[in-house]
């Protein structure tokens, strides 16, 4: 009766069992039951350490707020966490997360994509695995391209013509459509646009924004709407899915996204199933295409009572067959390079394991503790220049002052 | 004497508990405006004014005191006169007055996060229902002049009821009498309103402006679900500035600089209004 009683006891219970690990993370796409069968395979393989696992609200920006209070709380609540691309210098600066070199010895973080692997890395340190991938990509309508005798642009410049001699063919239909929200959203655009020109934000710790190829780039995008008229001025509202809903029913020819998107279009009675084509994004500079990096790592709080154990999950998790079974399951990128040769994975999922070549490009957005605070800057002078409040040189200055002066905070 | 001496024991318990509660955190907040303080990465530094130069020089502090300003003004001044419409035409005795007054509520009932998210779909170039019902392609919420102006007039659409309900209590009690008399003695319909109706209504009217101007000045949520600020900060009102310096870049010493100028210029609206207010009472 009396273990009755206790296995019936809420988890959640104040007194935490010994070996319990709490792992916080984001809304797991896809069938949360097939997550958790990986996890309790973790529990098999290490008797005595259980999981537990507690999901965040889905928006980045209120699970960054839930890490910041409760980390700067030294909160030991929770061991392994789940970090967007973007926060592991501002957590690593601020000693919340546990260094965890030794967890990647040698050349082993070398069997990463070197985009993840540059954005956990904090001062020569890693502190974080990266667990799943995400980047920049370009849609397009094969169906419309084959008919008027096209291929994917390799070039913004080609992309232009294409997407105007078809959008003026084609009754209601847009040219190109991206995401030009004032949000984190835009910045990953705006940079895709900038690196394909050569030019970046940061160098060696100081701001660069301010130079020929960024205004040309920025400007560029301005030009897309206003000049070559192949972008709607909608998109200066636009998130994601504002863009995914557009492009699912059929209104454009192409459409920068992320790879989530795919399999939305080709699940049963989608209007573009089958239709559909993706590519690298186009560049300015030959051989220069690039991708705003996205993606989760796994990390560990430096609070954690147990973190032997938490090591244990992380390496779990990061392992190749984890990856492998997730990409599998849920769809999720692995960051080990070798899985996208890997038998199953392309029979099973071609698309996922199509996207090598976006992934050994993508570059990560500035890695700096004071990232959250740049991308504050960069948001609305970016929304200014595509909206057409600002000039994009006016805009850039504005933001190349502003940066300067967060990163002079340190002083 | 004594009378005034044990009066003044009996309210020293609230008094304690208001310095406690509102007085201590103004203070400590003002102190917190002269610091440069990021919490997170252990940097605290006493400054002196640095921050409030740095805000006199800040475009976007400027850029956000315009639009909150354009947003009390126009938002204040539609909601003042929609509602003193709606208010006259509700007083006017007619069938159904009872769920016409129910109905005006809805807008007013609504939780403002839940009306925010139902406007940004109605604002939607290609899929809302206001640009479906005007046949257009406007781009409401990405166009710089629109966007302010759609978070306006959301912001009539869910407060004019306030506004209507406050006045339709003062329409309640100017006695009856009064407008008799005036149609006895020949008075037309807008001097009846001029010379009855809003003299009497006048104390109301300042009540509504006071309470309506403050809340305007200091709008948050409605906006900052609407538009996030953007675009290109047109939307950005220093609240939300305050917000994203405070909670989302974590500056805490420049936040507060933010919030001890918002709280002055509410402070200066409020000395305004009650100015106002008492030199009528004495009247």
């Amino acid at each position: 009766m009396c273990i009755l009683i206790a296995g019936c006891s809420p988890r959640g219970d104040h007194q935490k069992n010994a070996t319990t690990l709490v792992f916080k993370h984001g809304k797991i796409a896809g069938d949360p039951a097939k997550f958790d069968a990986l996890l309790r395979r973790f529990e098999k393989e290490n008797p005595g350490i259980t999981v537990r696992d507690e999901v965040l609200p889905s928006s980045t920006d209120e699970q960054h707020q839930f890490y910041v209070i409760n980390l700067e709380g030294k909160s030991p609540d929770f061991d392994v966490i789940s970090m967007d691309v973007i926060w592991v210098p501002e957590f690593a600066r601020a000693g919340w997360l546990r260094d965890l070199s030794h967890l990647l010895p040698g050349k082993e973080g070398e069997d990463f994509f070197p985009g993840p692997i540059e954005a956990v890395t904090y001062q020569d340190r890693l502190y974080a695995i990266p667990w799943y991938i995400d980047a920049g990509l370009l849609y397009f309508r094969k169906d419309l391209l084959r008919k008027y005798g096209f291929s994917p642009p390799e070039t913004w410049q080609e992309l232009v013509g294409t997407a105007e001699y078809i959008s003026n063919r084609e009754k209601g239909i847009y040219g190109f459509i991206w995401q030009g929200k004032q949000y984190e959203g835009l910045v990953c655009n705006v940079l895709e646009y900038f690196w394909s020109n050569g030019g970046d934000v940061l160098k060696d710790g100081k701001a660069v924004i301010d130079s020929k190829e960024n205004i040309q780039a920025l400007g560029f995008m301005r030009d897309l709407i206003t000049k070559y008229k192949v972008t709607p001025p909608l998109v200066t509202n636009a998130v994601e899915e504002t863009t995914r809903h557009i492009f699912g029913n059929g209104k454009a020819v192409f459409m920068r996204n992320w790879p989530y998107a795919w399999n939305i279009f080709e699940t049963q009675g989608s209007p573009v199933k089958g239709k559909i084509g993706v590519a690298l994004l186009p560049t300015f500079l030959k051989g220069m295409s690039a991708s705003t990096l996205g993606g989760w790592q796994l990390g560990i709080n430096r609070y954690s009572r147990l973190p032997a154990e938490a090591e244990k999950l992380v390496l779990f998790l990061t392992r190749a067959d984890s990856q492998k079974t997730l990409a599998l399951t849920i769809g999720y990128k692995p960051t080990r390079k070798a899985l996208y040769g890997d038998k199953d994975l392309k029979k099973a999922q071609p698309f996922i394991a199509g996207l090598y070549e976006v992934f050994i490009k993508a570059r990560s957005r500035p890695v700096s503790p004071y990232y959250t605070m740049i991308t504050q800057v960069m948001q609305p002078e970016f929304s200014a220049a595509i909206s057409g409040i600002r000039t994009p040189a006016e805009a850039l200055r504005s933001a190349e002052k502003q940066i300067s002066h967060i990163l002079r905070v340190e002083e | 004497m004594t009378g005034r001496d044990s009066g003044n024991k009996f309210v020293a318990p609230a008094l304690m508990l208001l310095l406690l509660v509102t007085v201590y955190p103004v203070f400590s907040v003002i102190y917190l405006s002269l610091q440069r303080k990021l919490l997170i990465f252990d940097i605290s530094k006493f400054v002196g004014l640095d921050n409030y130069v740095f805000l006199l020089q800040d475009d976007r502090f400027w850029n956000a005191m315009k639009n909150t300003t354009y947003f009390t003004a126009a938002s204040v001044s539609l909601e003042l006169l929609l509602g003193l419409s709606i208010a006259m035409l509700l007083h006017r005795s007619f069938r159904l007055k009872g769920p016409a007054r129910a109905l005006v509520l809805i807008p007013w009932a609504i939780p403002t996060v839940v009306s925010a998210k139902m406007w940004e779909w109605m604002y939607n170039t290609d899929f809302g229902i206001l640009n479906y019902l005007i046949g257009s392609k406007v781009n409401w919420l990405g166009d710089p002049f629109w966007a302010i102006n759609a978070a306006v007039f959301m912001d009539v659409w869910k407060t004019t009821p306030f506004v209507v309900i406050l006045l339709t209590a003062g329409l309640q009690v100017i006695p009856r009498e009064l407008y008799q008399a005036a149609k006895i003695d020949g008075a037309g319909s807008w001097d009846i309103f001029k010379s009855i109706t809003l003299p009497l209504l006048k104390p109301v009217i300042l009540i509504v402006l006071i309470f309506r101007t403050l809340d305007a000045f200091r709008v948050f949520d409605a906006v900052y679900v609407l538009t996030g600020g953007g675009p290109a900060n047109t939307t950005e009102t220093l609240s939300i500035y305050a917000y994203k310096v405070l909670f989302q870049t974590l500056q805490f010493g420049y936040g507060s600089t933010l919030s001890v100028v918002v709280f002055f210029c509410i402070g200066c609206i409020s000395i305004f209004y009650v100015q106002i207010l008492s030199r009528d009472m004495k009247r």
